[in-house]
């Protein structure tokens, strides 16, 4: 069976266009012919032991922006999770494997935050428009996201320039890909299905997102934000 | 933490006889801060940058510390791909153990080939390898691939911050989630979701190439 059947929600994602203004900000960088970098910072020091790295001192532009839009894409997979969880429509290891990377992407959440500081975008406000209460649905939806996060990381990891975030990157990177095996595998669907992992780029994700429809206004944008079923979803 | 996952023998127990040490020694030299890569950054060339760093290798552009990461890698590669094509041939296996070993034995495979590719005649002969029966008990054989695919995932993001060459980064980037997504698939085979876990933690741990090296060592597999 071919994977690929079940991502019909790939080209379906986001309505208003949230978070392009990250990706224009980081455009111009992720198209130098000539990256350079700076490692100024304590080298095997990871995220995950707590050690996140501080940019204040030296984060450039782009990297800035590619946390960003990390965090972006990390604010909405912690959200759809979290949301899954509260509404516990799920059973077996579907209601597990939300469970478990509910946490997960939480703490993504956090160490972005930590690492951008007062340059962290804000929480956009999201509409899942049911998938969180489905199990099928919650599932294919799932697996999009996972795997859609993959390619995000990976297609960034030639345009980081500060050695701490790429070793940040590179930690999460395949965590993601662990959730997408998971879901992929609950599913009964193909795990692993290509020897090398396919990468998007910022432009690709951005539109899959926006295809989506779940991203329904910035928060830091729309002071009226929607009303309704959307528990804290503001900043 | 990362390391105690229950039923699972210590990655302190692989290879003996330090057949890629060398390997380690050589590219101990690339751990500087301060590193500085040519890049041909266009955001999404991950497919592409098998290709791209083949063609830069055999125009003989490969910095060495690359070419001993890349020959690391390899080693590894040879070992897992060894490992699974044993399996499949052995035929011992059941069900979606079975489907896993044939899937991961091609993936393996393919990142044997492009790796070898890459370097071109300075790539790492490969070894000789004793499995000492892991490869035809279907417990045995899961254990073992849990512990092959969690430590090549820690391998490579061990070395993504010491990689110069962007085409080279963008290979080994390709590859990662690969292998953790073979580590999430073999894990659920084994503890259907719940132990051991497919994703034990919100980061992967990384782990130094002496550290792989020690472990591989400590399998005793590696026998020349």
């Amino acid at each position: 069976m071919n994977q690929h059947d079940l991502r019909p929600t790939l080209d379906q994602l986001d309505s208003d266009g949230a978070i392009r203004e990250a990706a224009s900000r980081v455009n111009g960088h992720t198209r130098a012919a000539f990256l350079r970098r700076t490692g100024a910072f304590v080298g095997g020091s990871l995220f995950a032991a707590g050690v996140v790295p501080n940019l204040a001192l030296a984060a450039s532009t782009g990297d800035v922006a590619i946390l960003n839009y990390a965090l972006t894409l990390e604010y909405l997979e912690a959200a759809f999770y979290k949301e899954a969880v509260a509404k516990a429509a799920l059973s077996g290891e579907t209601k597990r494997f939300a469970q478990v990377v509910a946490d997960h992407e939480a703490a993504h959440v956090d160490a972005l935050k930590q690492t951008l500081g007062s340059k962290a975008v804000k929480k956009p406000a999201f509409d899942f428009k049911g998938t969180t209460g489905d199990q099928a649905t919650f599932e294919k939806t799932a697996m999009v996201l996972e795997d859609t996060g993959v390619k995000a990381y990976l297609g960034q990891a030639g345009n980081i320039k500060a050695e701490a975030v790429l070793k940040a990157a590179a930690s999460i990177l395949p965590v993601e890909a662990r959730h997408a095996a998971w879901i992929a595998n609950i599913m009964r669907g193909q795990p692993a299905p290509a020897a090398f992992e396919p990468a998007a780029t910022m432009d690709e994700v951005l539109q899959a997102v926006k295809d989506t429809g779940f991203l329904s206004g910035a928060a830091s944008a729309s002071p009226g934000s929607p009303v309704g079923a959307q528990p804290r979803m503001t900043g | 933490m990362p390391d105690s996952i229950e039923g699972l023998p210590p990655l302190e127990e692989l290879d003996r006889d330090g057949a890629i040490r060398e390997t380690a020694d050589r590219a101990g030299v690339s751990r500087s801060r301060l590193l500085r890569r040519g890049a041909l950054a266009a955001g999404g060339l991950a497919i592409g940058a098998l290709p791209v760093a083949m063609s830069i290798a055999q125009g003989g552009g490969l910095p060495k510390s690359d070419v001993d990461i890349l020959n690391y890698a390899l080693t590894l590669e040879y070992l897992e791909a060894a490992f699974y094509a044993e399996a499949v041939s052995k035929g011992a296996l059941k069900g979606d153990a079975a489907q896993f070993a044939q899937v991961v034995a091609q993936h393996e495979a393919a990142h044997v080939q492009a790796l070898q590719k890459t370097l071109g005649d300075k790539a790492v002969k490969k070894p000789s390898f004793d499995f000492k029966g892991t490869t035809s008990d279907q417990d045995k054989f899961i254990t073992t691939a849990i512990t092959l695919e969690d430590t090549g995932v820690a391998a490579y993001e061990g070395q993504v911050t010491r990689i110069k060459t962007p085409a080279v980064l963008m290979a080994a980037g390709s590859i990662l989630p690969v292998e953790a997504r073979h580590a999430a698939w073999i894990r659920d085979i084994q503890g259907a979701g719940e132990s051991p876990t497919p994703a034990p933690e919100a980061f992967d741990p990384a782990k130094s190439m002496s550290e792989v090296l020690d472990a591989v060592k400590a399998t005793g597999f590696i026998t020349s």
